[in-house]
């Protein structure tokens, strides 16, 4: 028994070569006592095994002889061959029934979860172009949730990432990939948030986007969300933009996903987070980054109702900060001092 | 002023200022060499001008010129003779309409400049390695020089010269007692701003320096959290409202208190006060801190009307009923310094965490030092500025008095109407008529000009100067006029673009923080007393003693000044929201209009345009 599967929680960073970085990641969190989301993770075995069961090996083996890294066509007609059988394989018993056993274990009556892919041995902007991003929100049923883990093996063989590999030099033909199944929050307010202002490197500052609704229509670009600088030695608001969010995505009520809808009317010009729920970040924000030891990218939601409960969804390295050019070698506070008055070697900024 | 490749237009050339209708011959309050003229029109249109409202708001009475001259003496010495600031020289002056237009002398040769950083390194790491031991030395300069303007006499005329002169050893008369008495008050003026100026550079680039170092590693960081970092808990300068706070207490413990009612005046609270044991008790123990530290002043200084808390006690006893009544009202008066230092290390501490390791050697070095200058830069505004300067305005005042006797002036008060020199000529005649019995020319000759004057400088006081004259800087580069009236490039540049219009104002983000309501523009201090409940404050710049007023008011925006300034410091105290250095907000906003204050972002915007001017 759990040949395929784990709890979130126990994970940790050793884990990621069975599990992929994101499981690796939030299991972390949760040793943190950073409040994630309960949930489970699929192991790379559990793609293995699907692939082995349905005998799909070769039908990928032969649908990427010949196949160059430039050759646009030949590499959607493979992507599209491969994804076609994928898709009509079953997912292993042994596996389904772990992955019912873990999904029952979060609760009664089909709980909604969010299914991502969790990449391996990758960082997560190679993650990005290997395709391994897919994400599927308020999945409800063991039915559901199975063609969500497998719609995102399918997303090993997409296009861009059949590309990726091949200009990696890979073979392409065994690519792993991990899958997190997570209890979905019914976000009232979520977004994003990097503990340090990536656009000029502070590291005292955290920086929150924030918009109505799940994660979707700030991860996904679709809205320009609310836009915080908040000081991590005071918890102070630096600077703020609260903008136009005309777009949101909320659970479908009657079954499973999530559906886009208008922000009503009053609600788009509303700051979406207050003082204290910006405190609550900025406190969230400085455990996550002091746990992993360096600036976090960090996906988070508040739950709708009374308390608006702060779960943190995904966090990652930050991957792109502006970073000041490096002093030269480090300079004395007189010798800066004396270039204040003209009297030392240029500045280096 | 370092320009390369300079830009004309933005700013109104020097030379193309039109004098105000009725102004006419302003020129002759001021002295030949602080004005635009045509005989150095080459150099001078070339300069960048800009107006130095922090110190002189409004225009310059004759007298009050030896406040520009003293001190830009006395900073040109040290900065350019004494430490050798490798790229400045010291700052020239020039007059406008009364307004005092000021431009560094940059030093452009790089030889001449590695020459002088030789100079610079040694000397100034003299004065930084010893600090505290030679800034003890200077309290104690500044003390024995405070006691001897307070020795210093004015002698009167007498009919006949005293027995002592005519049989003592030390024979001098009074011709020429009067005449060392007057030299001596200019040259005890001239020795308060050498001292001045010995530490203000050092100091103020010490503590520039960390906050350019905070700003470089941690360029989100808000002004306000470096300074916190920095500015001492129990300094000098909040010691006049300490024991402000201390009395009214008092007041109320020995149960005096209900003779603070608000709209009464000090005369009057002093005499119900002095009806009673316990209020008597109460004045005594009042009569105890008038020295020192009544020695406040009711401006920054710079000019004669600036009065002390002793010569106008309406401002500490306006602070008195607001404390008592507070108190009354079951408030917290007290400053929370214990709070206020366990923050100021927690910041420090918390900042310094989250630098690299590279960076917090340095952080840490500097913020130490920057600690250890920072009372000198805090604690000589009271000694110089207020104490010293108060004390010698009424000096001055004993000569106008002595000159106004002999029919010299109509009032004692109009000897500031006079330049120095021509007060030096008055009592020279004043002197030799005394001397000779002869009949003085002067009681014809100077209460005309007097009154003349005072016309002009009420006439002056209507015109706008703009922020900048001559032609814009591509950079601003020289440290001085970047550390101490925080005028940096972006400053310049945005003063030429709001010459063209517009209706934000952009300035230093001083105190955090977004209101919006109806501003009062108040040109100098005898107008504070305009100001009503509510209202913003919109100023030239502030000092401490205006802080009556900032119980009242709901924002500040000055026109000139950094996060150092007064107005941000006080604001920080009462958590108001404050833009500091817009270049032009007293002129571009109106009394009543209705403005929004951005303390956050340093904006300023100006919501009607409605007003009064």
């Amino acid at each position: 028994m759990t040949a395929y599967t784990r709890p979130l929680h126990g994970l940790s960073r050793s884990d990621e070569p069975r599990f992929g970085g994101k499981s690796a990641n939030l299991g972390e969190l949760l040793t943190a006592e950073i409040p994630v989301p309960p949930g489970f993770a699929i192991s790379t075995a559990a793609f293995a095994a699907f692939v082995h069961d349905s005998e799909l090996e070769d039908r990928i083996a032969s649908a990427l002889t010949h196949v160059s890294a430039g050759d646009i066509d030949a590499i959607a007609r493979a992507s599209h061959a491969i994804s076609e059988a994928m898709r009509f394989a079953p997912v292993p018993e042994a596996v389904r029934a772990e992955i019912a056993e873990q999904y029952a274990g979060l609760g009664k009556d089909s709980p909604p979860v969010a299914v991502r892919s969790s990449a391996v041995g990758e960082d997560s902007q190679d993650a990005t172009f290997a395709g391994q991003q897919e994400t599927y929100l308020w999945v409800r049923g063991i039915e559901h949730v199975c063609d969500a883990v497998r719609d995102c093996w399918v997303s090993l063989y997409s296009p861009p990432a059949i590309s990726y590999r091949l200009r990696l030099g890979d073979s392409g033909a065994e690519p792993a990939m991990g899958v997190t199944v997570q209890l979905m929050v019914d976000a009232d307010v979520s977004g994003v948030m990097f503990t340090c202002n990536p656009v000029s490197g502070d590291p005292s500052m955290v920086a929150i986007n924030a918009s109505w609704g799940l994660g979707l229509a700030v991860v996904g670009g679709e809205v320009t969300p609310d836009d915080y600088l908040v000081s991590k030695v005071t918890r102070e608001v630096v600077r703020e933009h609260v903008h136009t969010k005309d777009v949101q995505y909320v659970p479908d009520v009657g079954g499973s996903g999530a559906v886009r809808l208008a922000v009503p009317e009053e609600q788009r010009e509303v700051r979406c987070l207050d003082q204290p729920a910006l405190e609550r970040l900025v406190d969230v924000a400085k455990r996550v980054e002091r746990y992993f030891g360096s600036p976090q990218d960090i996906e988070w939601a508040l739950a709708r109702g009374g308390e608006q409960e702060l779960f943190v969804v995904q966090a990652r390295p930050v991957t792109a900060v502006a970073k000041k050019q490096p002093a030269a070698k480090p300079e004395s506070a007189m010798s800066l001092i004396m270039s204040t008055f003209g009297a030392g070697p240029p500045k280096g900024d | 002023m370092a320009t390369t490749a300079p830009k004309a237009g933005a700013f109104p050339s020097p030379y193309e200022i039109e004098t105000p209708p009725g102004c006419e011959g302003w020129e002759e309050m001021y002295p030949y060499y602080a004005l635009f003229d045509e005989r150095r029109r080459e150099t001078d249109e070339k300069r960048f001008w800009f107006w130095n409202s922090m110190h002189f708001p409004v225009p310059m009475p004759a007298f009050d010129v030896v406040c520009i001259d003293s001190p830009y003496q006395a900073v040109g010495s040290w900065q350019n003779r004494v430490f050798a600031v490798p790229p400045a020289m010291g700052i020239d002056y020039r007059c406008v309409n009364g307004y005092i237009y000021i431009s560094g002398n940059p030093v452009t040769d790089p030889a001449k400049i590695a020459e002088r950083a030789e100079f610079f390194q040694k000397r100034a790491g003299y004065y930084f390695q010893n600090w505290s031991e030679l800034y003890g030395k200077w309290r104690a300069k500044m003390e024995a020089l405070i006691r001897e303007l307070g020795e210093l006499e004015v002698p009167d005329l007498p009919e006949y010269e005293p027995d002592e002169v005519a049989f003592g050893e030390d024979r001098n008369t009074a011709f020429y007692e009067l005449l060392t008495a007057y030299g001596r008050a200019l040259r005890l003026g001239d020795l308060m701003w050498q001292h001045h100026f010995e530490f203000l550079l050092l100091g103020y680039g010490a503590y520039g320096t960390f906050a350019e170092f905070c700003k470089s590693n941690l360029p989100d960081i808000p002004d306000q959290h470096i300074a916190q970092m920095v500015a001492g808990i129990d300094v000098l300068l909040f010691r006049p409202d300490a024991e402000l706070r201390r009395l009214a207490r008092l007041a109320i413990g020995s149960g005096v208190d209900s003779a603070f009612v608000q709209g009464r005046t000090p005369q009057e609270i002093d005499a119900e006060l002095s009806q009673t044991d316990a209020g008597r008790a109460w004045l005594e123990e009042l009569e105890k801190v008038k020295d020192p530290w009544f020695n406040m002043a009711t401006g920054d200084g710079l000019y004669h009307y600036y009065r002390s808390w002793l010569d106008d006690p309406s401002i500490p006893y306006a602070s008195l009923i607001g404390h008592i009544s507070a108190l009354q009202g079951g408030e917290q008066i007290e400053r929370p310094t214990e709070e206020l230092a366990r923050e100021r290390e927690r910041l420090a501490d918390e900042y310094g965490a989250l630098l690299d390791e590279q960076s917090r050697a340095p952080f840490n070095d500097l913020l130490a030092l920057s600690r250890t200058v920072f009372p000198y830069v805090e604690e000589h505004k009271f000694f110089c500025d207020y104490w010293f300067l108060t004390r010698w305005w009424n000096k001055i005042r004993e000569f106008g008095a002595l000159l106004a006797r002999h029919g010299f002036l109509e009032d004692g008060e109009d000897v500031f109407q006079l330049s120095r020199y021509e007060v030096a000529s008055a009592l020279d005649e004043l002197v030799l008529t005394w001397a000779t019995g002869g009949v003085p020319l002067g009681p014809k000759h100077w209460p005309p000009i007097a009154a003349r004057r005072k016309e002009l400088l009420a006439k002056l006081n209507e015109w706008t100067p703009p922020p900048a004259l001559g032609v814009t800087p591509e950079a601003v580069t020289d440290p001085m006029t970047i550390m101490l009236w925080g005028v940096t490039t972006e400053r310049v540049h945005e003063w030429a673009r709001q010459q063209e219009g517009g209706s934000v104002l952009a300035g230093a983000a001083a105190s955090p923080g977004v209101v919006e309501g109806a501003a009062r523009v108040v040109k100098s201090v005898d107008q504070i007393g305009d100001v009503r409940d509510g209202e913003i404050l919109v100023c030239g710049s502030t000092s401490p003693a205006w802080a009556p007023i900032f119980s009242k008011i709901k924002a500040t925006v000055t026109d000139v000044g950094g996060v150092m300034s007064h107005a941000a410091i006080v604001c920080r105290e009462y958590g108001l929201p404050a833009v500091v250095g817009t270049g032009r907000a007293t002129a571009a906003i109106r009394t009543g209009q209705t403005i929004k204050v951005n303390g956050s972002d340093g904006t300023v915007t100006l919501l009607d345009g409605q007003g009064s001017s």
